[in-house]
């Protein structure tokens, strides 16, 4: 874009470009700088780089292009309390924390709901800045912040030609937390539920038995029945996919709750649930494989008392390893599944864990075994497996073809988007089982809810 | 039928249909910044559309072509020049647009803080900033601010020590835009600030319109200089606050005449809309 004359030019002019005809040159300002050029320091850049690469969507530009966007980066220092974004106006900017913690308000006559309390390495006004709809919340510095704007036409400059994906990507997360923003005001304008949360931990002992697939389409089949009462805590370590898998993209998780002060816990950790809009939620344990050590035993009970006052189920997805975290959250559930492959060497693993939960104390009632059929010909039949387990299996989850791996890639739960499925089948058994032995008294709340999500 | 021919030349760029322009910049008239600016004004800046044409005026050298025309002999050509990276929203002119805010002919200088204001972004308010300390408060040059200015950018200015000058075009700016987030620091720039800047940031807090600004404008009608009692009551009108009548009244009896003058209008005024409101409610 650079003018290929020698009147124009940075080197021909003293401090910025010098027309070559027609306009006085300045007298002497030689002291100053070009505007708009001066770029930031070396430490500076780091710390802008850092907030970047750990904030949702962008950490998966390459580096150059993080460095142009840091570039481009705004500080802005914001005391508490202030707004920072203010509701029903419009918005060109996007604000990244780099410290601090802000709260999320939506103005909902007759008062104003928190939806969301977020922190360092989040950011806020997306939706403004690439949907062009005025700021669905007011945001307020929750303490002290420091923050990163990038504005519309910076990141159009950097973004607008080769990686317009990833601008794709923002618009979707925008209009995912647009979403969850209004379903989390009306739902917190109706009242938080009555009862504490029943908690079912889904333990898979051999990998690809499908136990992520099963306590994903078990949340969908129970939030048929309650949406946006039901819970996935996935702690499947190290990759923890269950979100994406849904087709949301996560924004926060249960590790980075761990380092946040008691009183603004609750909120900080309610405002990493990703809601699905037809009714499950979903609360990623780790985004990063590095993170999931953060999770400990007390960060669970802390999470799960938390948990249980806000839902009526919480499914944990366990993974396939027994870590102390596991073993934390064996004593918080009420209900066990174990998912096993009708396989030789799934099938010794299953009997293995559940000689071991039943050592543990784990009733007899509280276990439920569910057989994933994963091939159309099973290696091992039902009474085969039953023989090997010394129990009965509780459900069959028969051959579902090519679905749940196709289901995987359009990021699409099969419970509550295809009821012919094998896999919605045996989910939706196996959440009548869990009715039956957990099922509560119907709330009110119920009915507006059903209203809210007529599906 | 020029101006038609090259509307429809730029519409099916637009549309995807024509992939080739041929359009020589050399001409004297101004029509083809006109038809431009019509056809960009309704496109988003991140439309497939306007990035469709902007990637054509790359390709076909007419974008380069203007930037190198903003330095020509001919006032016309440095105007269509501008007036065209203002219709294509480039962000790379803003350096190369700089310049022609000094430029002594005021037609180029405000055509060049258009294009600047339609470009928008941080680094594009930085530049007018920077002109409108050089030439002081003009109002092309402070709408066009309150334009390019992203979010926050004159609420970080207003908190910031500027030189002189800087905070009342940052808090006429800030009263143009109309928001919400720019009464905290224009209310302190109100307690704080010099004579300048306590009136600007009263004329703009009434623009806003905040109820919450109503405290602070009231107190603004006791300040020993008569210039910020005279934007206090203006502001007044504006606040529609149901102390302003009493207020007004006060001040109608000052003894200084520019602020009887400005509280009787401004009451005068008000007593004309609250009846207006109250006609409309029965």
């Amino acid at each position: 874009m650079r003018p290929r004359t020698r009147e124009i030019g940075w080197g021909a002019g003293p401090w910025r470009p010098v027309l070559a005809t027609g306009e006085k040159k300045p007298s002497d300002q030689s002291g100053q700088k070009r505007p708009g050029t001066k770029g930031p320091a070396f430490h500076d850049m780091i710390s802008r780089l850092a907030v970047l690469e750990s904030a949702p969507v962008f950490f998966t530009m390459p580096e150059s292009v993080l460095r142009a966007l840091a570039r481009r980066l705004r500080r802005i220092r914001v005391p508490n309390g202030e707004v920072v974004v203010c509701q029903g106006e419009p918005g060109d900017t996007i604000f990244f924390i780099e410290q601090g913690r802000c709260r999320v308000v939506v103005d909902k006559p007759p008062g104003a709901v928190t939806v969301s309390v977020l922190a360092e390495g989040d950011f806020v006004g997306e939706g403004a800045c690439l949907l062009s709809r005025p700021q669905q919340a007011s945001v307020y510095a929750q303490s002290e912040c420091t923050l990163l704007a990038l504005d519309r036409q910076s990141l159009f400059a950097v973004l607008g030609g080769r990686h317009h994906a990833v601008i794709d990507e923002l618009r979707r997360l925008a209009e995912q937390r647009f979403s969850r923003f209004a379903d989390s005001s009306v739902q917190a304008t109706w009242g938080m539920l009555l009862k504490e949360a029943t908690v079912v931990g889904v333990y898979s002992p051999k990998g690809g038995s499908g136990g992520t697939c099963i306590s994903l389409n078990l949340v969908g089949a129970l939030a048929q029945r309650y949406p946006g009462e039901v819970l996935l805590l996935d702690l499947d370590f190290p990759y923890s996919h269950s979100a994406l898998l849904a087709g949301l993209m996560p924004t926060s998780c249960l590790a980075r709750t761990g380092s946040v002060p008691q009183d603004a816990f609750e909120e900080v950790l309610l405002s990493a649930v990703l809601y699905h809009v037809r009714g499950p939620m979903i609360l990623p344990g780790a985004l990063r494989p590095e993170e999931a050590d953060e999770v400990t035993p007390e960060l669970i009970t802390r999470a799960i008392a938390v948990l249980r006052k806000t839902f009526r189920y919480i499914v944990v997805d366990l993974g396939v390893t027994i870590t102390d975290s596991t073993l934390a959250l064996f004593d918080l559930t009420q209900h066990i599944v174990v998912v096993a492959a009708p396989e030789l060497s799934a099938v010794k693993s299953a009997a293995d864990a559940i000689e071991i939960l039943t050592q543990l104390g784990a009733p007899h009632d509280r276990l439920t075994v569910v057989l994933n059929n994963r091939s159309l010909k099973p290696a091992v039949t039902r009474q085969a497996v039953e023989r090997m387990l010394k129990r009965e299996v509780d459900v069959e989850v028969a051959f579902d073809g090519a679905r749940p791996e196709q289901a995987a890639v359009d990021g699409v739960i099969l419970s509550v988007a295809d009821a012919r499925s094998e896999v919605t089948r045996g989910c939706l058994r196996l959440a009548g089982l869990l009715e039956a032995k957990h099922g509560q008294v119907e709330l009110p709340a119920r009915s507006l809810v059903a209203e809210l999500h007529p599906a | 039928m020029r101006r038609a021919s090259l509307q429809r030349n730029l519409e099916a760029v637009v549309l995807g249909t024509r992939h080739k322009l041929s359009i020589d910049l050399g001409e004297k008239d101004d029509d083809f910044a006109l038809v431009l600016y019509r056809i960009t004004k309704p496109l988003a800046c991140d439309s497939v559309e306007l990035r469709r044409l902007m990637a054509e005026f790359r390709n076909s050298g007419i974008a380069d072509a203007a930037i190198e025309r903003l330095s020509a002999d001919s006032r016309s050509a440095r105007l269509q020049s501008a007036r065209i990276l203002g219709a294509l929203r480039m962000p790379q002119a803003v350096t190369w647009l700089a310049p022609l805010l000094e430029s002594k002919d005021r037609a180029v200088a405000d055509a060049a803080a258009r294009a600047l204001g339609r470009i928008g972004g941080a680094q594009s308010a930085r530049v007018l900033l920077m002109a409108i300390q050089r030439a002081g408060l003009r109002r092309t040059l402070i709408g066009e601010l309150a334009r390019a200015a992203p979010d926050l950018f004159l609420e970080v200015t207003l908190g910031e020590p500027q030189r002189p000058g800087l905070k009342p075009a940052a808090a006429l700016a800030a009263g143009l835009r109309r928001r919400q987030t720019a009464v905290g620091p224009l209310v302190a720039l109100l307690m704080h600030g010099t004579t300048r800047e306590r009136v600007t940031s009263c004329r703009a807090l009434g623009w806003i319109g905040s109820s919450a600004a109503v405290p602070a404008v009231v107190a603004a009608t006791e300040d020993p200089e008569w210039r910020v009692r005279v934007a206090a009551a203006k502001a007044l009108r504006l606040l529609h606050s149901g102390q302003a009548i009493l207020v007004l009244e006060r001040l109608s009896a000052e003894r200084n005449a520019h602020v009887r003058q400005a509280s009787a209008a401004a009451l005068r005024r008000l007593i004309r809309e609250v009846k207006v409101i109250e006609l409309t409610w029965l």
